[in-house]
């Protein structure tokens, strides 16, 4: 009896101590990074159920687990750990940061993807790359930073507008920028500042860099289809700063001061060489008899601006919410006399989880720019133009220091240091959003709700002296536009194999403009500064315009395994400014790709981190071409009225079949990163045609005396290759060096343009400007001169080809033939970055190369024979004798008058390397910050900006960086234009 | 699931709305076709643009009229502007741009009356009565004959060497709507016809009360006019007959009557220094001498004889010219007709009644009849007012057109009061008189060479 009792006992305290084993127990922690900082979030999951928890903002977790079970550690950024429950009730981990996972994930076009399977071509240009850099604005941050992006300044001038090409010249007469989205709001980007005889400012010139995170430039039609008409010249998606939830605050601080000088600048006669140049040349008798002042104009109107800048920010969160609170002021003083640019600006960023199924954020952004303008180019009131052409014998005071009217070229010094010259802008973008995770796991419904609204107020007075009887002008121009968009997300993954991901949306924006003007010149007295004073008004105007744009969208993506991938998207858009017969364009894209590293057969071959294979193809429009383009238009005004009654004239002729420009895209890719990542090397071949170019066809007068007709009927192809490079080169305990290079090779070819004018070689041609043109077979940008041979050191006259290639000295515009293109072979850049200990030095070079410029100004400094301007040291080498070799032709050539007439002569070979940023800084070790350090990082910093530029022989004194408009036609010329700027500047980061 | 009925409920808000409204943007700073022909205003004020139109320089504001007096006997041509040049020379090609301009110009011009005789009938507004639209659709048809017949008598052979069935001008009689016309040319017959009917329909429905717009006067007193070019005098009397008889115009009593809106012009077009000649090659630009003109323009030497030469005592030349210097810096003897150099405000004298006079005189004389009064009465009359004897009687047609040159000088009817009798445009001794004769290629304007490559259909005129 008492055996069986105990046998019974014995399986009773067998099955009580199997229940112990089988028995859920609750098993706690902490979680913490390397550096034993908490962190808040980490996914706690018991392996192979659903249960699962989260981290507090302690890094303490509790989950129901039971021993033999394994319990699974995730955190974005971190290396995934694995921990088998054993006897102990308490678990703390220690999670690595996974390098490779930190660029786990890119932001694309409304959304978010996986870098290893994105078959999209985008550059991704992050915080890293855009630290320490001063720059003027977003497109200045891209120079040079991504393949297949061109960025070229137009001015030295403060605020001054680039010009972006996304895989060449977009389109010939409609806009070819990219879109530019700042958190999920399409910039207004139309330039409303008057030229003052250059051209605008940057209409994107009010987005603070500081606040910039990263920059994603979606370059092919996987990756823009979805913007639908918006997306054939490529868009770029800046994402700001963002706090992260439970992250404890961090406050930055960033003082700088900077100084900056011109670059290049012509040389020109002084006083005295002027007066013996006007002898030698047979224009003057003698020295005596010639006014004997002396005067350095270009000198004076240039300086060392000297600029400060104070950015400080606060981010941080709570459990549930996270915030990033930005302000950035800045006092610039251009190295132009009279140039200054202040900047104020704030953004408050919020993201907080309402509930544990809704997200709610805001990202708002105000700012106010102030920039004292200089004239710049094609104006006589320009300080660099009239210092330049003003003979040095003018004086810009009289005997007793008053300034003078110095005549046709302005006294610019005047200018600058009396006239009132300022164009202040106010810009507000905002966007608000709610996310929730509704129905079924893994799919979200987004809103967002966006804002931006820019108002510019322009404000000119020229005073007596400048202008005769005074002049005022008044302009106020506003663009507000709002967006709202909705989509449904959905990301899920089946089986450990299938990922299915998806977003569908819609999309309505309104757009809409307006502006005043008022100028007013018949003043009593300087004192009196507005328009309301003005005797006489030149202008009384007001105009207004609007586009709307609706969309509905959809991209869906699948891959297997993350080893074979597939992409689709579409868009079809409405948009007011298409034709009534056109509303609605769609566009669609497919793409697919291999991983090949992802595959079994690649698992052994450690050395092959990315292998990656894709292919894309689509289409996206280019809307740029104008608010009512399609709409016959009958006007008012003055030009319409008769005998005192209003009247109504038809003044354009209607095309309802006018729509967005096309463009098909073909994109094959290769993506590699070997070596731990410490090689990675991206390939891409594209081909981009864009059809249905707008250009205004000309019809016979008799229909209504309408002379054109706007229609899409032109072709032009854009072909090349993006690559891009990364190295680490050395890594060890103290030194790291890692060099990143990427070049873009284009190639633009005008296909077909119907109704153009036809040149003497049968070609169809439309003008850009006197000296370029886009040409079927050509590029966009070809340069058509007349070719200059030289002075013959024989006869002492200057000669030029003819069109068979003949030397005459009295050449025509017949003779012009194709000499150049200002469209570059390739461009790109190569940064080296090398941090030994506390130091860091970062090297960053941009080029261009295979591109021709033409300076235009030179027709003006090289003129030897006139007495009105003044002329480049460089003409002081004049022909005398036979057997001479020299610039300027004898005097007594008939050619003398003409040599610098429009030709080879201006035109240079603008392919340059320059020295865009050298930065070095010191970050002072932790250990000199104390336990309890105020400090939790210094950084001290030097930075300079176009250091040294490596150009041709024969650009001394000629910046290669310049165009003089924006347009998409007559790219590449000056017309003294200011050259970029050296900046050197000193800036101590603090963090506390 | 509350939750999810709240989200379906959500998205299908959200997600369903269309916008197609919203993309009919209609622009604020311009009209378009059906907005301008929504009610009464505005498409009297698309009839007042036709007027507008017409005082572009090459329609109504001179710069064909002093084109078509380079090539006759009246004005010489002094100065290097190398269009006009070409034409005075009888050289031009048909790549000169002043000629392409005027068909530009006067062809926008016929486009504006186009559209207000096509939809002005159409319009849905309650206040505009039936009259008024035919007045609008009166007055448009008026100027379209206008500017039909002024291009007409310069780019096709006149009418008395031709017989009419020589092509001349395309007649383009509906407005642009969307779709590229490329029209062949019509004879001058065709035209000519057209003309008279739009001018019958106007004089029709026109009454008399402003002399800048057309009326029942300007629309017979240039009816009288093609019939004189056509050599239909009886009908020519007759219908400057009815303008002399209409109490609204009557005769000024001296020569200060240019420049006003004095009931001595049928129709003129009123200009001002803001709202009128816009090129500095119209009337004022041209004909005035240096430095308020080009000083291109002076009379001829011929034409100052025909008014007696310097010791003349005819008003129409003592009190109508200046001197003044011409483009090459020589004195000579100009017109005072459009004496505003500086700020181009003159009018243009379009039809006035002392062209009536002549027309009367000369119609009725050639056909032997009296209609209204004799040719000596109306000779007579405008002698008396130009300070010159009365005649005793007229023997020869060529008094009365003598009288003619010497009233319209500078007015723009030289060179047809010519060809329309086969006299060539140049007299003995003056240049090229060899180009001149009627019939010869020059004496008329090539098509523009740019409308030749744009339209297959167009036919060049010979020699160009």
């Amino acid at each position: 009896m008492e055996k069986r009792l105990n046998g019974i006992l014995t399986l009773f305290l067998v099955f009580m101590v199997q229940l112990t084993f089988a028995q859920d127990k609750t098993v706690t922690g902490s979680v913490s990074d390397e550096a034993g900082l908490p962190l808040p979030g980490v996914n706690v999951i018991v392996q192979g159920t659903n249960n699962g928890a989260q981290t507090d903002f302690d890094g303490n977790y509790s989950i129901n687990t039971a021993n033999g079970q394994i319990l699974v550690f995730s955190y974005v950024g971190f290396a995934t750990q694995r921990i088998t429950v054993g006897a102990a009730n308490n678990i703390n981990v220690t999670l690595a940061v996974d390098a490779a996972a930190l660029d786990e994930v890119v932001v694309v076009a409304y959304g978010v993807q996986d870098k290893r399977t994105l078959l999209q071509s985008v550059a991704v240009i992050d915080s890293e790359q855009i630290a320490d850099v001063p720059s003027a604005g977003p497109q200045d941050l891209l120079q040079g930073q991504a393949a297949g992006v061109q960025v070229v300044n137009s001015s030295g001038i403060l605020g001054s507008a680039p010009v972006i090409k996304i895989r060449g010249v977009g389109s010939i007469s409609s806009g070819s920028r990219p879109l530019f989205v700042i958190d999920g709001v399409p910039l207004n980007d139309a330039n409303q500042t008057t030229g003052q005889g250059g051209q605008a400012l940057n209409p994107l010139g009010d987005i603070n860099p500081n606040d910039i995170e990263s920059m994603t430039v979606l370059k092919d039609a996987a990756a823009t289809a979805v913007y639908g008409s918006r997306g054939a010249n490529g868009v770029v998606l800046i994402t700001t700063k963002r706090g992260k939830a439970g992250q404890d605050t961090r406050v930055s601080l960033d003082i700088t001061t900077s100084w900056s000088e011109s670059t290049d600048q012509f040389d020109m006669l002084s006083g005295d060489q002027w007066r013996q140049f006007r002898v030698d040349t047979g224009k003057e008798d003698n020295i005596a008899d010639q006014d004997q002042d002396s005067f350095d104009w270009p000198s004076a109107v240039v300086r060392t601006g000297f600029s400060k800048s104070i950015d400080a920010s606060v981010s941080g969160g709570s459990e549930k919410s996270s915030y990033y609170l930005g302000t950035s002021l800045s006092d610039q003083e251009g190295f132009i006399r009279g140039n200054e640019l202040k900047r104020r600006s704030v953004r408050l960023n919020l993201n907080s989880e309402a509930t544990d199924w809704l997200n709610v954020g805001a990202s708002l952004n105000y700012s106010f720019n102030d920039n004292d303008r200089v004239g710049s180019e094609n104006s006589t009131f320009a300080p660099l133009t009239s210092a330049y052409l003003q003979r040095p014998v003018v004086t810009p005071f009289d005997e007793d220091g008053n300034y003078v009217n110095t005549g046709f070229i302005a006294n610019v010094l005047a200018i600058e240091d009396l006239d009132i010259n300022d164009a202040k802008t106010t810009r507000f973008i905002g966007n608000v959003f709610a996310e929730a995770d509704i129905f079924f796991d893994g799919l979200t419904f987004r809103t967002d709700f966006g804002v931006d609204r820019v108002f510019l107020e322009e404000q000119e007075r020229s005073f007596e002296i400048n202008s005769a009887g005074g002049y005022a002008r008044n302009r106020v121009a506003q663009q507000n536009k709002w967006i709202l968009t909705n989509t449904l997300n959905y990301n899920q993954t089946f089986n450990d194999l299938h990922t299915i991901n998806g977003v569908a949306g819609i999309s309505y924006e309104e757009t809409d403009t307006r502006q005043i003007d008022v100028e007013g010149t018949g003043f009593l007295s300087d004192k009196l500064i507005n328009v309301t004073s003005a005797s006489d008004f030149s202008t009384t105007n007001s105009e207004g315009a609007g586009s709307r744009l609706f969309g509905v969208f959809g991209r869906l993506g699948y891959d297997y395994d993350k080893k074979y991938v597939l992409e689709g998207s579409v868009r079809r858009d409405g948009s007011s400014r298409f034709g009534a017969n056109e509303q609605y364009g769609v566009f669609w894209s497919a793409a697919a790709g291999w991983v090949i590293s992802e595959e079994a057969f690649m698992q052994d071959v450690n050395w092959v981190n990315l292998l990656k294979l894709s292919a894309s193809y689509g289409t996206a429009g280019n809307d740029r071409i104008g608010n009512y383009a399609s709409l016959e238009s009958f006007e008012g005004g003055a030009i319409s009225n008769y005998n005192g009654n209003s009247g109504l004239r038809q003044l354009s002729a209607a095309n309802p079949d006018l729509k967005w420009e096309r463009s098909e895209s073909f994109n094959v890719g290769l993506s590699t990163s070997f070596f731990s990542n410490r090689l990675g090397l991206n390939v891409e071949y594209y081909n981009k045609k864009t059809s249905d170019l707008i250009l205004q066809v000309p019809i016979p007068f008799t229909n209504g005396g309408l002379n054109f007709i706007t229609a899409n009927v032109g072709e032009m192809e854009n072909k090349g290759f993006d690559i891009s490079l990364n190295t680490v080169n050395v890594r060890n305990d103290n030194f790291t060096w890692s060099t990143s290079l990427n070049v873009g090779i284009n190639e633009n070819e005008i296909l077909s343009l119907p109704g153009a004018s036809i040149d003497d070689q049968g070609r169809e041609f439309v003008i850009g400007t006197p000296a370029q043109r886009a040409i079927v077979g050509e590029s966009a940008n070809t340069f058509f001169l007349i070719r200059y041979a030289g002075v013959n050191p024989e006869t002492g006259d200057a000669e030029w080809l003819d069109i068979d290639g003949n030397r005459t000295t009295t050449p025509t515009a017949n003779d012009r033939v194709i000499v150049g293109d200002a469209n570059p072979d390739f461009v790109g850049g190569i940064r080296n970055t090398f941090k030994y200990k506390a130091f860091d030095l970062n090297v960053f070079f941009n080029f261009s190369v295979g591109n021709d410029i033409l300076i235009d100004g030179l027709r003006f400094t090289d003129n030897a024979n006139t007495g009105s301007f003044n002329k480049r040291t460089k003409l002081l080498d004049i022909w005398q004798q036979p057997g001479d070799i020299a610039y300027v032709p004898s005097p007594s050539s008939p050619t003398f008058a003409s040599f610098n007439q429009a030709s080879t002569l201006q035109l240079r070979d603008g392919s340059f390397a320059r020295l865009k940023n050298l930065t070095l800084g010191y970050t002072l070790p932790t250990q000199y910050l104390g336990e309890d350090g105020f400090f939790s990082g210094v950084r001290l910093y030097f930075t300079a900006n176009n250091l040294v530029t490596f150009k041709g022989d024969d650009l001394d004194g000629i910046d290669p960086e310049v165009t003089d408009t924006i347009g998409s036609l007559g790219q590449g010329e000056s017309f003294f234009t200011a050259p970029q700027s050296k900046t050197y500047l000193f800036g101590v980061r603090l963090n506390f | 699931m509350r939750k999810n009925i709240i989200f379906l409920l959500l998205i299908s808000v959200l997600g369903f709305t269309s916008c197609d409204d919203e993309l009919q943007l209609e622009p604020e700073d311009q009209l378009t076709l059906p907005v301008s022909f929504s009610n009464k205003e505005t498409s009297l004020g698309v009839l007042t643009g036709a007027y507008s139109a017409a005082q572009q320089d090459d329609v109504l504001n001179g710069t064909r009229q002093a084109i078509a007096d380079w090539m006759a006997d009246n004005v010489d041509f002094v100065g290097s502007f190398p269009t006009f040049q070409d034409i005075s020379a009888f050289t031009q090609l048909s790549d000169n741009t002043s000629i392409q301009a005027i068909w530009d110009d006067n062809y926008e011009t016929i486009g504006a009356t186009n559209l207000v005789i096509k939809y002005v009938p159409t319009v849905e507004d309650l206040d505009f009565t039936e009259d008024e639209r035919a007045v609008a659709v009166g007055e448009a048809k008026f100027l379209r004959a206008l500017v039909y017949f002024n291009m007409a008598n310069i780019f096709s052979q006149p009418f008395s060497v031709t017989g009419g069935s020589n092509l001349s001008v395309p007649l383009v009689l509906e407005p642009f709507d969307a779709e590229v016309q490329f029209p062949s040319r019509a004879t001058l017959n065709e035209v000519y016809n057209q003309i008279e009917l739009d001018l019958m329909d106007a004089a029709a429905v026109l009454g008399d009360s402003d002399n800048s717009r057309a009326s029942k006067g300007a629309a017979e007193g240039l009816l009288s006019r093609l019939y004189l070019y056509k050599g239909e005098y009886a009908k020519a009397a007759d219908y400057s007959n009815r303008v002399i008889q209409n109490s609204a115009y009557t005769l000024a009593t001296d020569f200060s009557f240019y420049n006003t809106q004095d009931s001595e012009f049928v129709f003129t077009l009123v200009n001002t220094s803001a709202d009128g000649q816009d090129s500095g090659q119209g009337f004022s630009g041209l004909y005035n001498p240096v430095p308020g003109g080009r000083g291109d323009a002076p009379f001829s030497d011929n034409l100052i004889a025909a008014y007696g030469g310097e010791s003349s005592i005819d008003k129409r030349y003592t009190e109508l010219n200046q001197v003044g210097n011409d483009a090459e810096g020589n004195e000579r003897v100009f017109t005072s007709k459009y004496p505003d150099g500086v700020t181009n405000a003159d009018n243009a004298p379009v039809i006035r009644i002392t062209e009536m006079y002549l027309t009367r005189a000369e119609a009725n004389f050639r056909e032997g009849t009296v209609i209204g009064d004799t040719p000596l009465n109306d000779i007579n009359k405008l002698r008396v007012r130009a300070g010159l004897a009365p005649l005793a009687a007229i023997t020869s047609v060529d008094q009365i057109l003598e009288e003619r040159r010497k009233e319209l000088a500078f007015e723009g009817h030289r060179r047809m009061d010519l060809l329309r009798v086969l006299k060539p445009l140049r007299r003995p001794g003056m240049d090229d008189v060899e180009k001149s004769n009627p019939g010869d290629n020059k004496t008329i304007f090539p098509i523009p060479s740019r409308e030749v490559d744009l339209n297959p259909n167009l036919v060049q005129n010979p020699g160009f």
